[in-house]
């Protein structure tokens, strides 16, 4: 096994469906998890404008007035629709995302010519989209899940739920494995297949990032499986794990799923955050501000994600309040340092605003407010006014969509050239990110006072005397406007394959070993490296920084 | 663009693992393992919660049920023969690699072999063990401490039994000789495992048998 | 691409203004409603402390990005390489510091606000909520923890204004949470564990009404879980106690057969929504409503409003499966309205001719 990596990847000649399906090569694997990924994106951005839709206008009859209350769906489609909307999401668009640009990109920027293993690798891919599928088969089934995609026990148990949760565990449950075999991979990959002179303090912060994520899944996913599996004992062989009726406990599985979960919230946004310490150099034309400060900070916010748990869980009257406030509040200390190092990065530089660059600065932007948000919620008694209400629904979404997705659409244009050989048109792309940011903040701004007005999550109607029906169009509109924003970017993906503007090899003046290699890279990736001598050899190379005779 | 013309590092060494330091499958098997006590750790964390919780450990009718030490119903009380086979079989798997890092191949044919004997063993000693308590009404749906009980032992016994399927395929390969003194990585990752495996039945067996029996 | 600098710096005086003004906007819709209960007036205060650092730590921020982005523009005059800055130690050192200063600030602000919104007083009042899906239902219990009252008929707590109310929070199917968005303030009922708080309605608010809400998703009909809670002097809420009491010992009146001749209109509940929308009687006359209840253990009752929104009838509120008949005095011509009374999204229109 130890000799897999040199074993030569199935050679040009035999292209074709039959080798995207049996490829162990790490960059075709990466494109299928991107591709996979997007598919699962456009699901669960349907089944989202599903649930805009429902609350465009209260569904209740006004006094006064006959007419018959306005519904796009029942109740019950509604929570399904919800609970896939943020399965999929999370589960099958964030987290393998940021797994295939790492599955794409790490190996390349370590000068490695595979991942360690292979074979592991295409099998970590191929258990997504049957997860996907089985998650998916719910709403053949007679409802797919409907408790939430945090699935609390008792609702989430026999008693109240459909077979679309048992469909929901055993898939997130192979999610979780093809996770904690990718981060396996991951890690020996990062630790071990690094080319000569790459020493750790010269990797990429993209690498660095799916270092700690990686540890973060592998330390922190195994914990959701036996969750899910002591879940799945509740639910079909009479177990009392979780279910307070027969001696088990609700609040067990709350503090087991987020002890999980907040992690993953790190898993989702890390991988980002690195895409964006990439780009961010490469079109200020200087290095990253503070490369150490920025390894420690996310090693920091790795090792905190896994003391915040129950900050999910302050309302529920069981946990230790000020200790958890305490390290909540702390996690901002190294976010907060990483925000001041990006920042400093583009100080006296010289700012080009290609789409990548200006997907990074949304990203900077909306972060910014994920980030100062969630502060409110770490202090205590403001969280037991927030807890549940759309404030969190706004939160959530300007650190994952704000954050995570314009950091996914950032990487998207900054690589595509390198898979493709094709550059994305820039008009479109800039009409995309116009499109995307305003589409994003009608949406998600408005649900923060919709939160402060009282407005509970996942209601699927409201009264008009609410006073909530304003905002929920505006967020209505909103959330169609975002998805408009997805035509811009499928018609340039379209018409760039078929006869974009060839990219070479290096487009954007790049700094990390990507770079060196042909667009898209020969099957080992490289024929020759440059000398290795900082975390930007490609810079080096490009302005004589290294070289001769040594 | 001058980055193919400054120095070059020679193909044959792109792609070279770096050498020295653990191989690749040894780090990946230990990363795994890193893994796996995370999802014991999930399990023991829902087990000690509920026993922490529950008036009374074990709960009123379980008591006495899981017996370690000879009782006049349980003469012989099978749970500890069985650990002390398991036991055992860590230190006979221990063998075998100590054989195959000296390059005898007898050695870890015998080494593995009996302790894929003692694997087994195991199973079918704990397969009787939980007839037994189904007969006497601890079942997994009877109450917190049935389900807490075989959830804990039952994934114990798969790893248990995958660890017994790696130690087939090791001995088959052991047999066909393909393993040496310098290329054995397989049989130092599947030791790894299975002396895991035991710990983690050192810990069950401490946990569900001696600690509430020792008051 | 290149402005000219008095160009530039006027343009980052515009995005400066825009950014003021809409931050300022802002501002003023960003707070929560103003607290009814003492508890509430401290969540209000932590949040406008937590609010005003906020706003200062993003002006700060993005004013940061916004200069740069603005500033350090490339022009087709940047042939050579800017500064290739690696980073500075004391700034490091600066921007880690000063955060740990501020969050450690706001940790000490919201841990002190945090005591006085759990702090418990010792209180006569005493009521339970009990959660089910989908519905609420409001004990009343004395000083020594007896029931004295088991309110059955409306998803409707009334609490003395001015006194400590002690809430006991009791679920026994899945979670919910006790929300009422002018406490600022929720706690999850959850079965298997006996939560409780302690909450004053402010004396100035006696006679107001607010409205609650299930805030943990707790099935299919969780946006139907509302309630209300009516806060009333001390002396109006011992005599409503009183009456309640009183009333709850009268054995019920049989329910009066419909005289021949009269009219009886058909209606049912099913899914927490009633079978038609829309319902027909005759003016100046008294009818009957035959109510089917199919709910199985959900309660449902029909109610009729008049146009203005004051409560002409209530009939019994009863869990499924389950019928009732209700008398209805004679009502003039017009137009009302009927809904259940315990959950207020079953409505529909009564037209009376």
């Amino acid at each position: 096994m130890a000799t897999t990596a040199l074993t030569p990847a199935a050679t040009g000649a035999r292209a074709g469906l039959y080798d995207w399906l049996t490829t162990t090569d790490h960059k075709k694997i990466g494109i299928l998890y991107l591709v996979n990924s997007l598919l699962m994106f456009f699901v669960g951005g349907v089944l989202a404008l599903v649930v805009r839709a429902q609350l465009a206008v209260p569904a209740l009859v006004h006094y006064g007035f006959a007419a018959p209350g306005f519904k796009i769906v029942d109740e019950a489609f509604y929570n399904q629709a919800f609970t896939i909307h943020a399965s999929l999401m999370l589960f099958l668009f964030i987290i393998p995302i940021l797994a295939g640009f790492g599955n794409y990109i790490v190996p390349l920027m370590i000068g490695a010519p595979d991942m360690a293993f292979p074979r592991i690798n295409a099998l970590s891919f191929w258990m997504l989209p049957l997860a996907g599928l089985l998650i998916m088969t719910g709403f053949l089934v007679g409802g797919a899940a409907a408790a939430g995609w945090t699935s609390y026990s008792p609702l989430a148990q026999a008693k109240y739920s459909g077979t679309g949760e048992d469909l929901w565990i055993v898939g997130v449950i192979l999610i979780g494995t093809s996770s904690i075999l990718g981060s396996i991979n991951f890690l020996v990959t990062i630790f071990k297949m690094r080319a000569p002179g790459m020493t750790m303090f010269r990797m990429p912060i993209m690498v660095w990032t799916m270092l700690v994520t990686s540890t973060l899944v592998l330390m922190a996913t195994p914990v959701l499986t036996s969750a899910l599996i002591m879940l799945f004992i509740d639910r079909n062989y009479g177990g009392h794990f979780f279910n307070p009726a027969t001696g088990g406990s609700a609040i067990l599985w709350q503090n087991v799923f987020w002890f999980y979960s907040h992690p993953a919230v790190y898993i989702m946004v890390l991988p980002a955050m690195g895409i964006v310490s990439e780009i961010l150099p490469v079109f200020s034309r200087k290095p990253l501000f503070g490369y150490k400060a920025f390894v420690f900070a996310t090693a920091a916010i790795g090792a905190l994600g896994f003391s915040v748990w129950a900050h999910h869980m302050f309302t529920t009257g069981q946990v230790a309040l000020g200790f958890f406030s305490f390290m909540t509040f702390l996690i901002a200390i190294p976010t907060g340092v990483k925000m001041f190092n990006w920042t400093a990065t583009m100080y006296r530089g010289q700012l080009s605003f290609a789409t990548p660059m200006l997907f990074a600065l949304g990203f900077l932007t909306m972060f910014l407010i994920g980030g100062i948000n969630g502060a409110f919620s770490a202090a205590v008694p403001v969280d037991f006014a927030l807890h549940d209400t759309y404030w969190v629904v706004a939160h959530l979404h300007y650190v994952l969509f704000g954050g995570s997705v314009f950091g996914v659409f950032a990487g998207i244009y900054y690589w595509f050239p390198k898979m493709f050989g094709r550059k994305l048109g820039e008009g479109l792309g800039k009409i995309q990110f116009v499109i995307m940011f305003i589409g994003f903040n009608l949406t998600f701004f408005p649900m923060h006072i919709l939160g402060l007005d009282g407005m509970p999550r996942r209601i699927a109607n409201y009264s008009p005397d609410a006073g909530w029906s304003d905002l929920n169009m505006l967020a209505t509109i909103g959330g169609f406007t975002i998805a408009m924003s997805m035509l811009p970017f499928l018609w340039n993906v379209f018409t760039t394959l078929r006869n974009g503007e060839p990219a070479g090899d290096d487009p954007w003046e790049g700094n990390t070993l990507e770079w060196a290699t042909s667009s898209p890279p020969p099957p080992y990736n490289f024929d020759r490296l440059p000398e290795i001598r900082s975390e930007r050899p490609v810079f080096d190379a490009r302005h004589g920084l290294v070289g001769g005779g040594h | 663009m001058t980055a193919g013309s400054t120095a070059i590092v020679a193909h044959a060494e792109v792609g070279h693992a770096r050498e020295g330091g653990i191989s690749n499958v040894i780090l990946g098997m230990l990363l795994f393992i890193t893994s796996e006590i995370m999802f014991f750790a999930g399990l023991f964390a829902a087990y000690f919660s509920l026993r922490a919780s529950a008036p009374a450990w074990p709960p009123a009718g379980f008591e006495g049920k899981l017996v370690w030490l000879p009782t006049a119903e349980h003469i012989i009380p099978v749970v500890t023969i069985a650990t002390i086979l398991l036991v055992t079989s860590s230190w006979t798997c221990q063998v075998g690699v100590w054989g195959i890092r000296r390059g005898d191949h007898t050695a870890l044919v015998r080494g593995i072999g009996v302790t894929v004997v003692l694997g087994s063993i195991f199973l079918l000693m704990q397969a009787y063990d939980y007839t037994v308590l189904y007969s006497e009404e601890v079942r997994l749906d009877a109450g917190v401490f049935g389900t807490t009980y075989y959830t804990l032992t039952g994934f114990h016994g798969a790893h248990v039994l995958g660890g017994v399927v790696m130690l087939s395929v090791v001995l088959y390969r052991a047999m066909a000789g393909q393993f040496t003194k310098d290329h054995h990585d397989m049989v130092e990752a599947t030791s790894i495992y299975w002396h895991f495996v035991d710990i983690v039945w050192i810990l069950l067996f401490s946990t569900l048998y001696i600690i509430p029996n020792v008051r | 691409m290149s402005l000219p600098r008095l160009t530039r710096s006027r343009l980052a005086v515009v995005v400066a203004l825009v950014a003021a003004g809409a931050l300022l906007s802002g501002c003023g819709v960003m707070q929560p409603p103003e607290a009814v209960t003492s508890q509430g007036s401290e969540v209000r205060s932590l949040y406008e402390f937590v609010f005003a650092i906020a706003v200062g730590v993003f002006v700060l921020v993005e004013g940061l990005i916004i200069f740069a982005v603005i500033r350090y523009r490339r022009k087709p005059t940047d042939t050579e390489l800017p500064p290739q800055i690696h980073g500075n130690n004391v700034l490091e050192i600066i921007w880690t510091v000063v955060p740990a200063i501020i969050v450690a600030v706001m940790f000490l602000f919201s841990y002190s606000a945090l005591q006085k919104v759990q702090a418990t007083t010792p209180t006569d009042i005493q009521i339970r909520a009990v959660a089910a899906q989908f519905q609420w239902q409001f004990d009343y219990l004395s000083a020594d923890g007896q029931t004295v009252l088991f309110q059955q008929l409306a998803p409707e707590m009334e609490v003395p204004a001015g006194k400590t109310v002690h809430l006991q929070l009791k679920a026994n199917d899945v979670i919910h949470a006790f929300y009422v968005p002018k406490f600022l303030f929720k706690r999850d009922v959850v079965p298997g564990v006996n939560n409780s708080f302690d909450f004053m309605v402010d004396a100035a608010d006696a006679g107001q009404t607010f409205s609650g809400q299930c805030a943990e998703l707790c099935g299919t009909y969780h946006g139907s879980m509302l309630f209300t809670v009516k806060a009333l002097s001390p002396a109006d809420y011992d005599s409503w106690l009183a009456a309640q009491i009183a009333k709850a010992r009268e054995t019920p009146p049989p329910a009066p057969s419909g005289g021949a001749g009269q009219v009886q209109l058909d209606i049912a509940a099913k899914d927490i929504q009633f079978s038609t929308a829309a319902l027909e009687a005759p003016a100046d006359k008294p009818f009957t409503i035959k109510f089917q209840n199919n709910d199985a253990s959900i309660t449902h009752n029909v109610a009729i409003k008049d146009s203005a929104g004051q409560e002409i009838f209530k009939g019994e509120i009863f869990a499924g499966v389950d019928v009732r008949v209700y008398p209805i005095p004679a009502l003039k011509t017009g137009a009302y309205v009927f809904e259940c009374s315990v959950h207020p999204n079953m409505t529909g229109s009564l037209t009376v001719k």
